[in-house]
């Protein structure tokens, strides 16, 4: 009984991990730079995919599955090729996506860049081993560390945490700095920020593909960790899980971002899943879609700003006033 | 009637004896259609560094459409642009805004979600501080020249008497210190061209002659204005030459006292 709860608070610990990285992708490129990436799911599929690839050594003719790029990299380089990838992609995805036309028109070219890719992954067998995905993936380091499960479970949890203690403190500096300011001004007011000599493609591109990286990062994460990859598990909606996170918390605020993750993925949808079914099959899970879409169109309305809204950047002090 | 590129007249701070100033911005035959429409139909155009230029004219006569052609908001079928004697009629806005071009729009533009102060440091940091590889590679540098930009934004924020909404965000603030915000932002750049999209709308009666007096020393530090306003005593008071333009087309063009007097002109803007 008791292992069982440690298993599952360890696993909670590491989809909270992983739904942080989410959020804190999506803040810097929608909080900041006003990007609505509807297609965050492909970015993290992606890094996903290619950490399992080199993971789990070459596809050859004796293996029941099929993909591309097969290897066996020692740990950590599949989750640093995951980020590369989920970068790579961004930059691609970006370079087509991103053009100057309206925001709404690049979020829905985006959820539909989404939709396509898995379209495309479930019908093509050779690549991506079709609708069946993989499975078998070995989880890193479990033969070297040689702990007891439960241990190997809380020190994946503690390393999931530790890499998003990181990318916090890197997201959290890159957006205060100038760089950050400039997303902020395109956002607010494209034509003014370019009169001004901001480079908004050039902006949007780079927040895009420091988002698309986390994206990577984060899915490589999941996939070591469940040891499965399949293309149903990363559907679109999972993406507006997280928009709804980042509003309900605070969009701009990444403590708002920290809350909303905390409170909306895991209670909506990972505690139900431990808990006993009611209804017939599939109730529970039906009813959790439209729990986060009530949850959605509740904030925008009673308090749109989130429950820690941006914060004010107090103006610098006058230092050659102050010395006067 | 006179077509307004022949009598640009000596810039009034280039030297009386010297040779002629050379124009700081020089716009030929410009056109802008938006599908059927034609907003600016051959438009020509110089300015001088220095002088303070008008640009009247009914509503849709292609004012802001010509602004926008100088910015590179608008992408111009024909004619051309040139800045300091160098065409950028293909060049995208930014490019232009770090040569030297700085504009406010006809809506106003502030960042809503920005104090003004941030409003100003951003402007003054321009592309410079937009480089992601810089805020990697130097973030002491990159600190250092947000506190020289500081210091910058504060000695505008005195100039206009607004050090007290320094800390206000954009959305917060009332129509016509928006306009001044824009104003400000472009100061922090220091441009040699300022266009100006009907910059008085929403300014208090009392403040518009402040105004007036801080662009004439904006226009004597040798930036050269171009103005789109409304207000004829305005342009009265600050604007060195007068274009008038209707149907996308200069009809006349002159000192004030000599573009109110044309026919042509009194036909334009009785309809
Ligand atoms: N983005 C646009 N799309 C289509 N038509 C436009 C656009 N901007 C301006 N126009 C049209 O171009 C003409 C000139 O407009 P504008 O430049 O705004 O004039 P003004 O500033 O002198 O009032 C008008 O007929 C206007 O309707
Ligand atoms: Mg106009």
């Amino acid at each position: 009984m008791l292992s069982s709860w440690t298993f599952f608070i360890s696993t909670l610990v590491v989809y909270f991990g992983v739904d942080l990285l989410s959020g804190l992708s999506l803040n810097l490129q929608f909080g900041y730079a006003g990007v609505i990436n509807f297609g965050y799911i492909i970015f993290q599929a992606a890094g996903a995919y290619a950490a399992a690839v080199v993971t789990l050594g070459p596809s050859g003719p004796a293996s029941f599955q099929h993909y591309v790029f097969g290897a066996k990299l020692p740990f950590p380089l599949p989750l640093l090729l995951a980020t590369a990838v989920g970068a790579a992609l961004a930059g691609v995805v970006g370079l087509f996506g991103l053009r100057r036309i309206r925001r709404d028109y690049q979020a829905v070219v985006l959820l539909i860049v989404s939709l396509i890719a898995l379209q495309l992954v479930q019908a093509d067998v050779p690549l991506f081993n079709g609708s069946n995905g993989l499975v078998g993936i070995p989880r890193p380091l479990q033969s070297q560390l040689a702990l007891t499960p439960q241990g190997y479970q809380w020190a994946y949890a503690a390393w999931v945490l530790a890499l998003c203690a990181l990318v916090y403190l890197l997201v959290r500096w890159l957006s205060k700095s100038t760089w950050g300011r400039s997303l902020r001004a395109v956002r607010d007011q494209e034509d003014a920020a370019a009169s001004l000599g901001l480079n908004v493609t050039a902006l949007r591109l780079q927040v895009f593909v420091i988002g698309g990286a986390i994206a990577g990062l984060s899915g490589g994460l999941l996939v070591e960790f469940i040891g499965a990859w399949s293309p149903d598990a990363w559907g679109y909606a999972e993406t507006f899980v997280i928009f709804t996170a980042m509003f309900v918390g605070g969009v701009g605020n990444y403590r708002g971002v920290l809350l909303g993750v905390l409170l909306v993925p895991i209670l909506f949808l990972q505690l139900p899943q431990f808990l006993p079914q009611i209804g017939y099959p599939g109730l529970t899970g039906s009813l959790e879609w439209i729990i986060v879409g009530l949850v959605w169109m509740a904030i925008l309305l009673l308090r749109p700003q989130g429950i820690l809204p941006e914060r004010r950047a107090l103006a610098l002090p006058d230092l050659s006033r102050e010395a006067a | 009637m006179t077509a307004p590129d022949d009598m640009p007249g000596p810039s009034p701070a280039a030297p009386a004896a010297g040779p002629p100033a050379a124009p700081v911005l020089s716009a030929r035959d410009v056109v802008i259609r938006y599908g059927g429409v034609t907003a600016v139909n051959g438009l020509s155009m110089d300015a001088f560094a220095a002088e303070a230029v008008g640009l009247i004219g009914p509503n849709g006569a292609g004012k802001s459409s010509f602004l926008a052609a100088l910015g590179g908001q608008a992408r111009i079928q024909s004619g051309s642009i040139s800045l300091a004697g160098q065409n950028v009629s293909r060049l995208p806005a930014h490019a232009r805004a770090r040569r030297g071009i700085a504009r406010t729009f006809q809506l106003t533009s502030e960042f809503s979600g920005m104090t003004t102060f941030e409003n100003l440091v951003t402007a003054g940091h321009g592309a410079a501080g937009a480089s992601l590889a810089s805020v990697l590679a130097h973030p002491r540098r990159s600190r250092q020249q947000d506190l020289a930009m500081a210091r910058r934004a504060w000695e505008v924020l005195e100039r206009f008497e607004l050090a007290d909404i320094a800390n206000a965000y954009g959305r917060e603030l009332s129509g016509g210190q928006r306009r001044l915000v824009e104003i400000m932002r472009c100061l922090m750049r220091s441009p040699t061209v300022l266009l100006l999209d009907e910059p008085m709308v929403g300014v208090a009666p009392h403040l518009v002659d402040r105004m007036v007096a801080d662009l004439k020393a904006i226009r004597d530090d040798g930036i050269s204005l171009i103005i789109v306003e409304h207000a004829l005593e305005v342009v009265r008071e600050l604007c060195d030459r007068v274009v008038v333009m209707a149907d996308g087309a200069s009809i006349a063009a002159g000192s004030y006292e000599q573009v109110v007097k044309d026919r042509e002109v009194q036909a334009a803007y009785l309809g």
